[in-house]
């Protein structure tokens, strides 16, 4: 009897026994099944999510480009906005490397590094292939430009291994035989898609740039790096499919139809799937306006004095669509705020809701709701819900124009250049100029290209990143290159911080 | 250590190790009964009567009864908590009375991992609590009953909600990361961690704080719960057992008699202690000061008294018990209905549950079967932990302008709208109140089976299959009229649903016999298999046609822009285990006690599948050798131990590489770590137990240190990289030491009168050391003007959550912040871990009467106030209320001053609580009921504190980067004071 209990019991023990322990996934794939069934297409289209990440009010364009120049100021607003000073910091170029919000936009910009260079495994086609590589390219330029140094890996290579850096210069050789070899390859549109323009918009900034990249402190400009601007300037501005064309549809909820000067976007579909645009607006309104915002951003008084021409369409009015449903003009807001009534707003003490051209790093006065000058650059969605619609620019026709003037410019050819920034302004509604030097090219770059992400990059290239200016010092030389975040440099002995931090 | 384990002198003791150890394995045997009284001559209910060198045996019934088949020759012993044992041989008596005189306190027994020994014997770090003394008071889950009992465990609410989580550390904080709560082990049954209860998709209004995984358990079922504190007890449970072990043991039938108890109980519920805000004159008054000539509603409104109730609390247990030679059985049934403080919210529990026991084989062999079943309904209130500059509802109502009535003439809601004093963006509380609806509703069943077989009279075999599913579903609405940004004229409705289900299967082999008349030797062998399985999903609208109802029920007329679905399912986690223990007792003077665990886990890299734990203890029992023999000393143990112990409390699936599909893509995730491994803990326990006076003193001093490496976290991976994270196990490591002190003192022992005093001190050591990793920051605050900030860090060398932040100086003359180095530099500024927790209790029992108060507190570490800092803060004035303190100081600070994380909101944290008093009658046998007992609790009664915020005791938690915040409070839900009415009966 109780040896055949026993028997039993051991039965019973033996069919329990001894799973391998091997981990079965459900809502994820294994790397095996990914190359299995996983279409290129999926992976492309997480690229291009991943690219959403310029969009993000905390991240690289806002951060790096906008916040540390003289286009946009982050005050802190007595309660409001103090955020442990992670504004004031890129303002007034005081950030270090624990800075949250640059090393989120170093790391998120090289997760699509990685993703593009991953999804060359996959067996994309010739065209996934080069809008893949386009995309990377793109991203190593941003890195680059903001760091100085890029960490990657090639396609294949193990993610437990330290990733080699590629300095300025290799960058800069990396993305121009990138797209050499891919230009072919790609598709010559919509702009919501990496494409032929996209990838000569994007040598013509590397060549532009590649004097600065290589020497911050005092860039200089190689007659045949400008030839190439030129050329590829003039490959699209003569291709017939851009032409300057209303100022505030570029940016427009609906810009992917009405935009005729758009050359590189960042898809955003209204209502389903968007990045955050609308933080693009949120970011400066009054809570008290329609949309209801967070009362933060400004521009500074001296960047909208430089317009000087007040018929000047890039300052801003009515736009259909928006002031008739919110009472929100486009461009630069400044003085009392109306509703769509045309009533005029309050401000949540009760005073009247009028921005004020001035606006301080710290505001501590009875006013520091109201102070500084807001800007709308895309127009509001009032429809996409959490999702707008409107498309993100990255690059379009009057930057490609301005851009081929300047590198006129530095060959010595102003006439030229002069007539390109004229033929802008006057689409622009504003007066000719009658001469033009680099700092009046530069402004002119302001003027047409503010809070698209443009700035930093645009001073440090006229060598004017290290001055003074509003609610600024003059600061160091080390701030021409951000500090590699903590968390990357302990996770990479081949990043080698950079000097002065 | 065990202050209280000791008093148990009238009460029943409800663990038989007749029930563990399953039936008696005798031949020929026959009857005998009797009756077990005390020196006084009334019955001892439970107490335990053991066949010796067996694992048989029964215990006593209600009126002290017990029926037991023995042979002739057999030993009987007898025993019952806080009394000295007896022997009785028999040699053909029918009938066995004993008298047991109140003094052997150490023959307790105390259930151990797969097992129980006696309490003279354990040779590692368990404190046990039985359930005459688990806090009183209105409780959801277990955990609450400990909170200030033991030293060394230490229970923090995360909420006030009723069913809210706790944060539950034993000795100290083990982790970096979350993960750090101790695992939970029911008869036998290792428990998942987690809660079933269901999230919802996004809801504009924060996230709201995890319910506690131990709903499901009714307190009133619970016979003891027991705490395995060091290594050398919890190795056994291996990589589960790093951050100590709760075994809850659940009660079982103590009568072969059929026995009826029911217990009734109401409560109310009110505030603990508010926070000081101005109220409407004040409020003018500061206006005034101010020069400010907006902001003047008029009126006197207190907006937190208007989201506040007084809570009704019904609780209704009832539990029939019986069995016959061959059966015992007891069957419960709870009824809860406890309503939060806060209105609209509040918790119902339905709980039934079977233990029994069955009998074959003339005892060779038998089944344990218990199954619990609960379901709970809890009405959450929006109060959630990381509301933005709009704030949850308390945040709502603190900041609630109190010159401005809440309601217009019209009885409308006062909002921006209709009244040109609140702003656009401020929410009115009670309207919110009305347009927010959660009701989670979470079922759970927990069902354990385990036949066992006496092999021969010293070798056991048992199985125990046991299952716990979980599943919830969770309904939230708010509607679109409310002016919440993102729900104003959309509105919104989500319903999410969980499914949690964990499976163990155990093979165990329990060996004891005596190798030599100065030697006994068990052992036990076993093998065991868990596994775990997560998953939901959840699905969210808004923008429908009629905003003012309860759109729930129709989703699909949402906005088809605004639909949300989302689904998920963790990989399948499987545990596989062999363990080992041997015990060796040798002329009852020394003990060893040594064990092994072999862990294989699914969640393990390739490369370290299988974890290897083990421990040693020994014990040296000082009190049975001849030099301190017959001395002061009634006992005295001297303990030694180390082990190790693992943490596994990481995602399932964070070894491997892995693709996730995104919203409209897919890519990859996480990065393979064939490596990844457990984080690994090493303890040292010494320990020394004493008795002194006739026992009239004991207690027990340990000290203890434990290092913890091998942590896991999940930094950046090195970019280019795919996933933001990937696991590894980093260099570092978290060293917590301590010294423990528990005691216990009857100060007076007569018939009808006695003073029991305990209390329990545990001194606490927390640091991270070695670590070489770039400081990882933690603690983020949120609210307005402080997004994205953080004022903890992890970095090397200081305590876990370690305040980091600005040095605040004071205020200029402006009235603006001063701070050290202009606020550029921050500093290590405080410490939120208790360096010193304390307990103490106070029993007197007169005659029927016995009254009984609860202590705890906690000193040495400092809190985050971040509802000053975000909420109250000056520049709110005109607009919206202040925290009272700001008003009155010497400078007056100016409006404009920004809300700056600072160490001006870092406060001690130090406080005493009373946690909970109790005074109860006992009236006795009335007519045909027996056991009458009334009493009257207060709960949370008073607590001292210099602290401004809500409760001292009440840890707003947050993950950044799955790494938890520690001490900052939040505009929590408050916590409660309560006073409750009982009366409790059997027939």
């Amino acid at each position: 009897m109780k040896n055949k209990i026993f028997l039993a019991l051991l039965v019973l023990v033996c069919s329990f026994s001894c799973s391998d322990l091997e981990e079965e996934l459900r809502e994820d794939l294994t790397a095996e099944e990914a190359a299995k069934l996983v279409d290129v297409s999926s992976l492309l289209a997480a690229s291009y999510d991943g690219m959403r990440t310029f969009q993000d009010v905390a991240r690289y364009h806002m951060v790096t480009q906008m916040h540390t120049s003289d286009e946009l100021l982050g005050p802190t607003r007595g309660p409001d906005w103090d955020d442990n000073g992670i504004w004031r910091s890129l303002h007034s170029h005081t950030w270090a490397a624990d800075h949250a919000y640059l090393a989120a936009s170093f790391s998120e910009i090289l997760q699509v590094v990685f993703n593009t260079t991953n999804l060359l495994n996959f067996n994309p086609s010739t065209q996934q292939a080069a809008e893949a590589r386009f995309l990377r390219a793109f991203c190593v330029f941003a890195i680059a430009d903001g760091w100085g140094q890029v960490p990657f890996r090639e396609a294949g290579t193990s993610l437990l291994e330290d990733a080699q850096v590629l300095s300025a210069q290799e960058a800069l050789d990396f993305i121009i035989d990138e797209m050499n070899d891919i230009m072919g390859d790609l598709p010559d549109g919509p702009a919501y898609v990496a494409n032929k323009d996209a990838a000569k918009g994007l040598l013509i900034k590397t060549y532009l740039n590649k004097g600065a990249f290589l020497n911050r402190q005092s860039p200089t400009f190689d007659q045949g790096d400008m030839n190439q601007v030129i050329s590829l300037a003039d490959q699209i501005i003569n291709s017939g499919k851009y032409s300057l064309g209303n100022y505030f549809d570029n940016f427009a909820p609906n810009n992917d139809e009405i935009s005729t000067e758009n050359i590189f976007t960042g898809e955003n579909r209204g209502g389903s799937s968007s990045g955050a645009v609308r933080s693009r607006w949120f970011c400066g309104l009054h809570y008290n306006q329609n949309p209801s915002g967070w009362n933060g951003f400004t521009t500074l008084s001296d960047f909208y004095d430089s317009f000087g021409d007040p018929d000047d369409v890039r300052l801003g009015g009515d736009y259909a669509g928006q002031t008739d449903v919110g009472g929100l003009k486009t461009g630069f807001l400044v003085g009392q705020q109306l509703d769509q009534n045309g009533t005029a707003l309050l401000d949540r003490k009760g005073n009247a809701l009028a921005f004020t051209r001035e606006v301080a790093l710290r505001e501590t006065g009875n006013n520091l709701e109201i102070t500084g000058i807001r800007v709308i650059k895309y127009t509001v969605d009032y429809n996409g819900g959490d999702n707008a619609d409107n498309d993100y620019v990255f690059y379009r026709l009057a930057d490609v124009m301005l851009m081929k003037a300047e590198a006129q410019l530095r060959n010595g050819d102003p006439s030229s250049a002069l007539a390109i920034v004229n033929q802008i302004r006057v689409a622009r509604n504003a007066d000719a100029l009658g001469s033009l030097d680099l700092d009046v090219l530069l402004a002119e770059r302001g003027r047409e290209l503010y809070w698209e992400g443009h700035r930093r990059t645009d001073l440090i290239r006229f060598g004017k990143f290290l001055n003074a200016w509003q609610e600024k010092a003059a600061s160091g030389p080390e701030r021409l290159l951000f500090p590699i975040p903590a968390q990357s440099l302990a996770g990479n002995p081949n990043l080698v911080q950079n000097p002065g931090y | 250590m065990k202050g209280n384990l000791y008093s148990s002198l009238r009460r029943i003791s409800l663990l038989g190790i007749c029930i563990l150890f399953g039936a008696a394995m005798t031949f020929a045997q026959r009857t005998i009964s009797g009756t077990v009284v005390d020196n006084t001559g009334e019955p001892l209910i439970g107490a335990n009567i053991l066949i010796k060198g067996t694992s048989s045996g029964t215990i006593t019934d209600i009126d002290g009864n017990y029926t037991i088949r023995a042979n002739d020759g057999d030993v009987l012993v007898f025993s019952y908590t806080g009394y000295q044992g007896q022997e009785i041989t028999v040699s053909g008596q029918s009938t066995v009375n004993v008298t047991l005189v109140q003094g052997q306190l150490l023959d307790e027994i105390v259930v151990v991992g797969y097992g129980t020994v006696l309490k003279r014997d354990v040779t590692g770090s368990v404190a046990s609590l039985k359930a005459e003394n688990f806090n009183k008071g209105i409780f959801t889950s277990p955990d609450q009953l400990l909170q200030g009992r033991l030293a060394g465990v230490n229970v923090i609410n995360n909420s006030g909600q009723p069913g809210g989580e706790a944060t539950v550390k034993i000795r100290g904080n083990n982790s970096i990361r979350a993960g750090a709560n101790p695992l939970y082990v029911v008869d036998g049954i290792p428990l998942d961690g987690r809660s079933a209860r269901a999230g919802l998709i996004s809801t504009d209004i924060g996230d709201i704080p995890n319910s506690n995984p131990l709903n499901f358990l009714n307190p009133s079922d619970i016979a003891s719960i027991e705490v395995l504190k060091d290594a050398s007890s919890a190795a056994i449970f291996g990589s589960r057992g790093a951050n100590g072990v709760i075994l809850v043991t659940t009660k079982k039938s103590l009568s072969d008699q059929p026995t009826i108890d029911f217990s009734v109980s109401a409560g109310v519920s009110s505030i603990l202690k508010k926070y000081e805000v101005l109220n409407g004159d004040e409020y003018r008054s500061a206006l005034q000061d101010y020069g400010n000539t907006g902001g003047n509603g008029g009126d006197n409104v207190d907006a937190f008294d208007e989201i506040l109730r007084t809570g009704v609390t019904q609780n209704y247990n009832f539990s029939i018990g019986g069995g016959g030679d061959n059966n015992r059985y007891r069957l419960s049934f709870g009824y809860a209905d406890i309503e939060g403080i806060v209105r609209e919210s509040g918790i119902k529990k339905y709980n039934a549950a079977l233990n029994s026991t069955f009998d074959f084989l003339d005892d060779r062999a038998g089944v344990d079967v218990f199954i619990v079943a609960n379901h709970a309904t809890e009405d959450i209130a929006p109060v959630s932990t990381n509301a933005g500059f709009t704030g949850n509802l308390v945040a709502q109502a603190l900041q609630w302008n109190p010159t401005v009535p809440l309601y217009t003439n019209n009885g409308d809601f006062t909002s921006g709208m209709n009244n040109p004093l609140v702003g656009a963006t401020t929410i009115n509380p009670v309207a919110l109140l009305a347009a927010h609806d959660e009701r989670a509703n979470t079922t759970t069943l927990l069902a354990g089976i385990s036949p066992f077989v006496n092999i021969t009279d010293k070798l056991q075999y048992r199985y125990r299959f046991g299952v716990n599913y979980g599943q919830g579903t969770t309904r939230g609405n708010i509607r679109g009229w409310i002016n919440v940004q993102g729900i104003e004229n959309r509105g919104f409705a989500a319903i999410s649903h969980t499914d949690l289900v964990s499976q163990l299967h155990a093979h165990t082999l329990n060996f004891n016999t005596d190798l030599t008349s100065n030697l006994s030797f068990s052992a036990l062998v076993g093998f065991e298999y868990q596994k775990f399985d997560f998953r939901g999903e959840a699905f969210a609208g808004r923008g429908f046609d009629v905003l003012d109802r309860d759109n729930t029920v129709n989703l699909q007329n949402g906005a088809p822009s605004d639909y949300l679905s989302f689904s998920f399912a963790d990989p399948i986690s499987e545990l596989q285990s062999y363990f080992g223990r041997v015990n060796f007792n040798l002329k009852d003077k020394y003990l060893l006690t040594a064990s092994i665990r072999a862990d294989g886990s699914s969640k393990f890299g390739e490369n370290n599948r299988y974890g290897y734990f083990p421990s040693f203890a020994v014990a040296w029992k000082l009190s049975n050798e001849d030099f301190i023999s017959g001395g002061v000393f009634d006992d005295l143990k001297l303990r030694l131990g180390w082990g190790q112990t693992g943490n596994q409390e990481f995602p399932a699936g964070a070894a491997q590489e892995r693709y996730q599909f995104t919203s409209g893509g897919v890519q990859q995730e996480n990065v393979a770590n064939p490596d990844l491994k457990w984080e690994s803990s090493s303890t040292l326990n010494v320990g020394l137990d004493f008795a002194l006076f006739d026992y009239a003193l004991s207690g027990t001093i340990e000290y203890f240190s434990r290092n913890t490496d091998d942590l896991l976290l999940d930094p950046f991976v090195s970019e280019p990289g795919p996933a933001v994270r990937a696991w590894r196990n980093i260099t570092g490591e978290v060293v917590n030491s301590g010294l423990e002190i528990a005691l216990s003192a009857f100060l007076i022992e007569k018939s009808n009168v006695s003073l029991q005093l305990g209390a329990n001190a545990s001194f606490l050591n927390n640091e991270f050391s070695n670590f070489d990793g770039a400081t990882i920051q933690v603690g983020e605050l949120f609210g307005q003007g402080i997004s994205d900030a953080t004022v903890q860090v992890m970095t090397n060398g200081q305590p876990l959550n370690t305040f980091f932040t600005r040095e605040f100086m004071g205020l200029d003359d402006a009235g603006n912040s001063i701070y050290r180095d202009n606020g550029d530099v921050f500093y290590v500024l405080g410490d939120p871990n208790a360096d010193l927790i304390l307990g103490a209790t106070a029993n007197l029992t007169v005659d029927k009467l016995s009254v009984g108060l609860n202590f705890n507190g906690a000193f040495g570490h400092q809190l985050y106030n971040n509802t000053a800092n975000s909420v109250l803060p000056i520049g709110n004035l005109g607009t919206r209320n202040i925290d009272a303190n700001l008003i009155g100081g010497e400078i007056r600070e100016s409006t404009a001053n920004a809300i700056a994380p600072s160490s001006r909101y870092i406060e001690d944290g130090d406080f005493i609580k009373l946690a909970n008093a109790t005074v109860s009658y006992e009236i006795g046998k009335v007519g045909s009921f027996n056991n009458i007992n009334v009493s009257l609790t207060g709960q949370n009664l008073f607590v001292i504190t210099d602290y401004t915020g809500f409760d001292p005791e009440v840890n707003t938690v947050n993950l950044a980067n799955g790494i938890p915040s520690s001490g900052i409070e939040y505009v929590p839900y408050p916590s409660a004071r309560s006073f409750l009415l009982s009366v409790a009966f059997s027939f």
